[in-house]
């Protein structure tokens, strides 16, 4: 193959200069549509929405059709809340304590030791107050122990003094009285004597008065006294209390939180089996009753309808149960067929039969004969009536069918079957 | 995970351009497209070459006869095509006047068996024109018939090797099948690409050779009538 260009033979030339625009045309110009979205067919049987209704108003495994089949209901319908899938359980009551698992979670409940550890700070700090609380409970006790004796000390000390100063203050007031007696008796010593008595009877009082003032006054000063001193007693009682008290408690606390560092570990072991075995071991009545009690009912509420209906049924007697497909009853027919043949025998001049005779035959499940057995139609000439009727004790004297248990589902279909027969006429 | 989703993750959206075709295709496959392609090149390039020879011979043929049946003479003529390469009807002109003169120039007449020998030369004359001509019509046909089964090859091979990866991904669905065929009937394609043409034009050529062929045929015969009277006309004279 020559390279260079030759006037005479530019075939090659022209053929790759085409060859090279078709392709670039191929593949900048012409881009092959993408292709659809491979789907997979997904078989669908298409049915009606009647009969989507029948359907769901028999139940499969009951015994037999009900005159009015309703689908089953547990309860009555009512408006019932709605949930979101997500919070559908979450007012199911708590899980009950008894369980395998639950041994294991108890397990795991067990405190963990950072856990412990603030717990025993807390511990701690609630022992302290204690013990404070208890201190201050304990001097206030003393307190008042002390405070009652001060009180009878100080009691009989101010009955003591208040005695004394009665008595001085009598003395007082009777030399008082006296020096007003005799001064008045020096004053006045002619006045009139029952001024004089009334005087002294009021003066009496008086006295009597200031007497009973002063006793009280003393009492009072008295009590006040043997309060203060007994507060201030108190206070330093409970201040030292306080300052022992808190050392005490610093001491043991320390004593105390090292003894429960050292002891914990062993502490959480020896619970930890302690509890694993207490869980295991206790048989708590209590427990039961309160998983029985705590039975709540399950989220599924059961179906639902205009009235409660728990009586299975294989739907309505009237055209609710299964249907035979086509194919499936023209088998039928043809096993019906057969097996009443062999008891058929033809009339003579059946041969010259023309209308089929169509029969009414009423099956039972088992296959015999529900009813009578009908001639729907038969010819208007003596041989077809004469071949109808030898088709009709045919189907009496073979009378129970046999029939494969297939067909059972849809014994409401083949109960009554309307049927042309074609019996040889041989 | 939906399966249609992974199947989809697991195998990239083919592409289904041409150049997506090719590039995805086996090596072999890949062998078989270029040459379909290089065959598909040369077979054009031949029936162009062929297209115009054969148009200029037939001109040259139209102008030679226009020239003979002129009136000129023999050796007028023989004079003005002597000096040049000859093809076609000049060419049988030119080498039976050569044979002629030869015949004539010697010391001895040769005239006894001149007409024969002028047959032999016309004869040979006329296949190398039509083997001329003939030329590389053969690989036209060669890849008219061969072209769609090299393709078909590439096709079979690529199928196998779409077959081994539908099994590799076990997924029988079409979005698995598809690309691998397609590509693989690519090949097909491009044979049949090639082949149609070739064949058409050979049908076409061969006719053009038989018809160019005939021709000459036509003017040997004429030709060697005219000079066998000459020669017999002239051994009447001799003797």
């Amino acid at each position: 193959m020559r390279l260079s260009f030759d006037r005479r033979e530019p075939g090659v030339w022209i053929s790759a200069a085409v060859h090279a625009g078709l392709l670039g045309f191929a593949l900048f110009a012409v881009v092959a549509q993408a292709m659809p979205e491979a789907q997979e067919g997904v078989p669908v049987e298409v049915m009606t929405e009647n009969q989507f209704s029948e359907l769901t108003k028999g139940v499969r495994e009951a015994d037999k059709p009900m005159p009015n089949a309703t689908p089953r209901a547990d309860r009555k319908a009512e408006k019932i809340e709605e949930r979101e899938p997500e919070n559908a359980a979450k007012d199911a009551p708590a899980a009950p304590t008894r369980t395998a698992q639950m041994k294991l979670a108890s397990v795991d409940e067990m405190p963990l030791r950072s856990e412990s550890l603030e717990r025993a700070e807390e511990a701690k700090a609630a022992k302290l107050a204690q013990e404070k609380a208890e201190a201050a409970k304990a001097e206030a006790a003393r307190a008042e122990a002390a405070k009652a004796a001060a009180e009878k000390a100080a009691a009989a000390k101010a009955e003591a003094k208040a005695k004394a100063e009665a008595a001085k203050a009598e003395a007082e007031k009777r030399e008082q009285l006296t020096k007003l007696i005799e001064r008045e008796e020096a004053e006045a010593a002619a006045e009139a004597k029952a001024k004089a008595d009334a005087a002294a009877k009021a003066k009496a009082e008086a006295a009597a008065k200031a007497r009973a003032e002063a006793k009280a006054k003393a009492e009072a000063e008295a009590k006040a006294e043997a309060e203060r001193e007994k507060a201030e007693e108190a206070r330093e009682k409970a201040e030292a209390a306080k300052a022992e008290a808190a050392a005490k408690a610093k001491a043991e606390a320390a004593a105390k939180a090292k003894a429960e560092a050292a002891a914990k570990a062993k502490a959480d072991a020896e619970a930890k089996a302690r509890k694993q075995a207490e869980l295991a071991d206790k048989f708590n009545a209590g427990d039961i009753k309160t998983m029985l009690a705590s039975k709540a009912p399950s989220q599924s509420t059961g179906s639902t309808g205009h009235e409660v209906q728990k009586m299975a049924a294989l739907g309505a007697a009237t055209g609710t149960s299964q249907r035979l497909s086509p194919s499936m009853r023209d088998a039928l027919v043809g096993m019906l067929q057969q097996q009443i043949e062999r008891c058929y025998a033809a009339p003579p001049g059946a041969a010259q039969g023309v209308v089929l005779p169509m029969l009414d035959i009423r099956l039972n499940q088992n296959g015999s004969l529900g009813a009578e057995p009908r001639i729907m139609r038969g010819g208007a000439s003596a041989v077809d009536q004469s071949i109808a009727q030898a088709a009709l004790r045919a189907v009496r004297r073979c009378a129970p069918y046999k029939i494969p248990a297939q067909y059972a589902p849809y014994y409401n279909d083949w109960k009554a079957i309307n049927a042309e027969f074609e019996f040889s006429a041989t | 995970m939906n399966p249609a989703d992974a199947m989809q993750a697991a195998q990239p959206v083919a592409d289904m351009s041409l150049f997506g075709l090719f590039w995805q295709a086996h090596l072999v496959v890949k062998i078989v497209m270029l040459g379909l392609l290089g065959a598909s090149v040369w077979c054009w390039s031949i029936i162009v070459d062929k297209t115009l020879l054969f148009r200029r011979t037939k001109e040259e043929m139209d102008a030679f006869e226009d020239a003979f049946w002129s009136g000129r003479s023999l050796e007028e003529l023989y004079r003005s095509f002597n000096d040049r390469p000859a093809t076609g009807l000049a060419a049988l002109f030119v080498a039976a006047m050569r044979e002629w003169k030869r015949s004539f120039e010697g010391s001895g007449r040769q005239i006894q068996s001149l007409s024969q020998r002028i047959d032999k030369v016309l004869d040979v004359t006329i296949q190398r024109e039509v083997e001329r001509l003939d030329s590389k019509l053969l690989f036209l046909a060669s890849i008219g018939s061969a072209g769609p089964y090299i393709g078909l090859f590439g096709t079979v091979w690529g199928i196998m090797t779409a077959f081994t990866s539908i099994a590799a991904s076990k997924n029988t669905s079409l979005a698995v099948v598809a690309p691998g065929i397609a590509e693989a009937l690519f090949a097909t394609a491009i044979g049949l690409f090639a082949a149609i043409p070739a064949v058409l034009a050979y049908n076409k050529l061969q006719a053009s050779v038989a018809k160019s062929q005939s021709r000459l045929e036509g003017f040997a015969d004429e030709f060697s009538a005219i000079l066998s009277r000459q020669i017999d006309e002239r051994l009447s004279l001799a003797a």
